[in-house]
């Protein structure tokens, strides 16, 4: 938080306020993308989504659960419980109890009991009796069309349940499809999240790879920009413009040379190499002095005595994979250097190297890229060689 | 002039925020008029079980009068109407249900201002909201003054007391925010009201080396004083101050108040329970801010009193009263959010001239609005006022409908009534003088 200049007076706590929120504005846009807070704001679905949430003993678990029981069809009725047939309804009123079944006899005996019947009400009232068991008639009549009802009821609830029985058993089988369905996911799962792992280690090695590239391009790149501005091939505008990425080839002949120096001091100046051939060589190496062998010569340290024997050392041109010193470079092949007896490729020389042949073809000045890369090199494009030269001075 | 105050409960030993309010107002108003307050026998706001005599005695020399509570609040049946006033359409019976159910029911205490209420000059009700102030205006409304201590809750909105809103003779507002609320809720712009709150007494010089040495806390202090209660906003406190302090540890959170919920065990976090005054205010003078997640506050008087100690504070900005009183006092900070949660206390506890200036602000803002002298004067004013002008409407209340009418469900839920309500903070009151209140 900056400091606000704050007298007690002057404290404005809706700015504050103001000058925090847009502060958090600002930290949420630099800090979160919008694909971030999306990330964010789904992060608890992600959580049952991700597969190194997955349980792996998922499937085992799931194929202990015991099933549930199938189910058994609910017998309708069962055996030695059978209702049998209904009783026929009995109709009773006031005249049965003095009913005969004995044909004509039995109309006298009805007659005989009706006369009888005041003797009969000195003993006992029979209409109550013949009320109740008037009204039990009628109950019954009713109870046996209740059950009826229920008895429909209870078929159309039976066959409910049946279709309930035939889900559930279609049910079972779509477990069984589940269960099949989730274990493959949780195969699938497993192989792409070995997937991912793969593949996040192949993005690691080529982002590796590719930021070694990138430090041993700079590295050259940074020596040539160390070295040129003491060139006086740049004072001629005569700089080799593939100075920074080729010519492995040329460079590797000259450290050699450089190293044999004392023994062939002789050969100097006469021969050629296959940059030369290549036609890509600036005019300073024909002047730039040449150190004592064994010793690293600074960048900068191109005001060699007068007289001096010419340099012929060699800048390597592959870097290492950590920016080297000058010093390092003209002392230390690169391991990366490709093999000299390959094919030629255009050579790039530092604006110190001594030139042992004269430069076959130049660009001028007009192809320096820019102002600020002219000082350091001047791109020369590789030019066929024009003639056959002399046997490499290795 | 005598004056009687109406309050739910009373005693020198309770701490609820507006029995504790009623008790201070009563105890300055005693130097200028003859004050008796009536309260109930209860001290349990949850049951309202009478715990203590009826009758008359002396709290720290004022006359109470203490009246039976009838019923004592059945909880199942209190939430059962609460849902049922509170979200859904619902009849004006079902309203007066909802407040005999919420007590604290004391039939003899309207009853007794029923019959002897002329005795009185003026009665000041607090908290609208409860059986006593509802029925007690109604009884004596000529004489009623009403300080409401409304929050942003759904019993604002229920329509019975829209009615007591208009019809007492003044109001004794919390907050500005309390004021538009009530405004907008029962159109009551006419009724003569003003911006009182209340004051504190907070000691000259509190020692906080006292309580750094008796707790041994080091580094910088954010303090919490209140009751420890998810409704007052601790839980998001609680998870807010852990986040945080996973990142900037070494601030220590400070908790004084009784828990009603579990306290997480952190090293940042420490729970004080409850201590006296003095402990409290060496507390708040050691603390670098105070923190005030409420998001219900009609007055938070403990955020008074940081500012009279010349702490700044940081409040929950979902309360409108707390966000407006930071912006009017440029006292305090506020937060919505986690990420505002977390720049507003660095900023604070980073920034030492902010904190000094704010703290400044503060105490400069108490000493304006909340000195005892100031709130003293607002309340003698407005009795004043009242007594010069005649009462603007007549004795009897405005009737209830009839036996039919006050059963037809035609009222909005409280919720919904309040939350068509306008938020924010109050518009700046326009100076600091109450006299530009109407």
């Amino acid at each position: 938080m900056a400091e606000f200049n704050i007298q007690a007076d002057s404290v404005d706590v809706t700015r504050i306020m103001e000058q925090i929120r847009q502060r958090i504005r600002e930290k949420r846009g630099t800090d979160y993308t919008e694909q971030q807070i999306r990330e964010l704001a789904t992060v608890k679905v992600e959580r049952f989504l991700d597969p190194r949430h997955v349980r792996s003993d998922l499937v085992e678990h799931y194929r202990q659960l015991e099933p549930p029981a199938a189910l058994e069809p609910i017998p309708h009725e069962r055996a030695g419980r059978a209702p049998g047939p209904a009783p026929e309804p009995v109709e009773f009123d006031s005249h049965t109890i003095y009913m005969s079944s004995r044909g004509p006899m039995g109309k006298l005996i009805r007659l005989i009991r009706k006369l009888l019947n005041p003797i009969l009400r000195l003993f006992f009232n029979p209409d109550p009796v013949v009320l109740a068991l008037a009204r039990q008639g009628e109950i019954n009549a009713w109870m046996l069309q209740i059950l009826q009802q229920e008895s429909d009821l209870a078929e159309r609830v039976t066959k409910q349940f049946e279709r309930a029985g035939a889900k559930f058993v279609a049910r079972e089988e779509l477990d069984a499809l589940n269960f099949e369905v989730l274990n493959n996911l949780v195969v699938e799962m497993t192989r792409l999240s070995l997937d991912m792992k793969n593949h996040r280690m192949l993005v690691e090695s080529v982002a590796g790879r590719l930021d070694f590239d990138e430090r041993r391009a700079r590295a050259l790149e940074s020596v040539v920009q160390r070295r040129s501005p003491v060139s006086p091939a740049v004072a001629d505008g005569e700089v080799d413009e593939s100075t920074s990425s080729t010519g492995s080839g040329r460079t590797r002949r000259r450290r050699r040379r450089s190293r044999r120096r004392p023994q062939t001091a002789e050969t100097e100046g006469t021969g050629t190499d296959n940059a030369a051939a290549a036609g890509t060589v600036t005019q300073s190496e024909a002047t730039e002095p040449v150190p004592s062998p064994g010793t690293a010569t600074p960048p900068g340290d191109t005001a060699a005595p007068a007289g001096a024997p010419p340099r012929s050392h060699g800048v390597p041109i592959s870097a290492p994979a950590v920016e080297p010193s000058p010093a390092d470079l003209q002392q230390t092949p690169s391991p990366y250097a490709p093999d000299p007896d390959s094919a030629p490729a255009p050579a790039s020389v530092s604006a110190g190297e001594q030139a042992p042949a004269p430069v076959p073809s130049i660009q001028g000045p007009s192809d320096a890229p820019s102002p600020a890369a002219a000082p350091a090199t001047e791109r020369v494009p590789p030019a066929a060689p024009k003639r056959d030269v002399g046997p490499d001075d290795q | 002039m005598k004056l009687a105050v109406v309050v739910q409960r009373y005693g020198a030993d309770l701490n609820g925020g507006a029995e504790l309010h009623s008790r201070y107002v009563a105890e300055h108003l005693a130097r200028h008029a003859e004050v008796e307050v009536l309260t109930t026998c209860a001290t349990d706001y949850i049951t309202w079980r009478n715990e203590l005599k009826p009758g008359f005695e002396q709290v720290n020399g004022i006359p109470v009068r203490r009246f039976p509570v009838s019923r004592e609040r059945d909880a199942d049946d209190f939430g059962r109407r609460s849902t049922q006033v509170f979200e859904e359409p619902h009849s004006i019976a079902a309203e007066l249900a909802w407040l005999r159910s919420e007590g604290p029911t004391s039939p003899s205490l309207i009853h007794h201002l029923r019959r002897h209420g002329d005795t009185y000059d003026y009665c000041i009700f607090f908290s609208y909201r409860y059986y006593h102030a509802y029925h007690g205006i109604r009884v004596a409304r000529r004489r009623a003054l009403l300080v409401p201590t409304a929050e942003r809750d759904p019993a604002l909105g229920l329509r019975i007391f829209g009615e007591n809103f208009r019809g007492v003779r003044a109001l004794m507002y919390n907050s500005y925010e309390e004021r538009a609320l009530i405004n907008a809720v029962s159109n009551n712009e006419t009724v003569p009201g003003v911006v009182v709150g209340v004051g504190s007494e907070v000691p000259a010089r509190p020692e906080p080396q006292r309580f750094r040495q008796a707790t041994g806390i080091e580094g910088p202090v954010l303090i919490y004083v209140g009751r420890i209660d998810e409704n007052k906003g601790c839980r998001e406190l609680f998870d807010y101050f852990e986040r945080y302090a996973s990142r900037s540890p070494g601030l220590t959170l400070v908790l004084i108040g009784n828990p009603v919920m579990p306290v997480p065990t952190h090293p940042g976090i420490r729970p004080l329970g409850y201590v006296t005054d003095r402990e409290k205010f060496d507390a708040m003078a050691a603390a670098d801010l105070l923190i005030m997640p409420s998001p219900y506050e009609s007055l938070s008087m403990v955020t008074l009193e940081a500012w009279a100690l010349g702490r700044p504070v940081l409040a929950n900005g979902r309360c409108d009263v707390l966000c407006g009183q930071c912006i009017r006092s440029n006292a305090g900070l506020y937060y919505q959010s986690y990420e505002e949660f977390a720049e507003t206390l660095h900023t604070i506890v980073s920034n030492s001239a902010l904190r000094a200036a704010l703290g400044v602000n503060g105490r400069a803002y108490f000493d304006t609005h909340y000195t005892w002298p100031v709130i003293e004067r607002k309340y003698l004013d407005m009795l004043d006022r009242l007594d010069r002008e005649a009462p603007g409407q007549e004795d009897r209340p405005e009737p209830l409908p009839g036996w039919l009418g006050r059963r037809r469900r035609d009222l909005l839920p409280g919720r919904q009534v309040v939350e068509r309500l306008p938020a924010g903070p109050a518009p700046s009151a326009g100076g600091s003088q109450y006299s530009s209140d109407s």
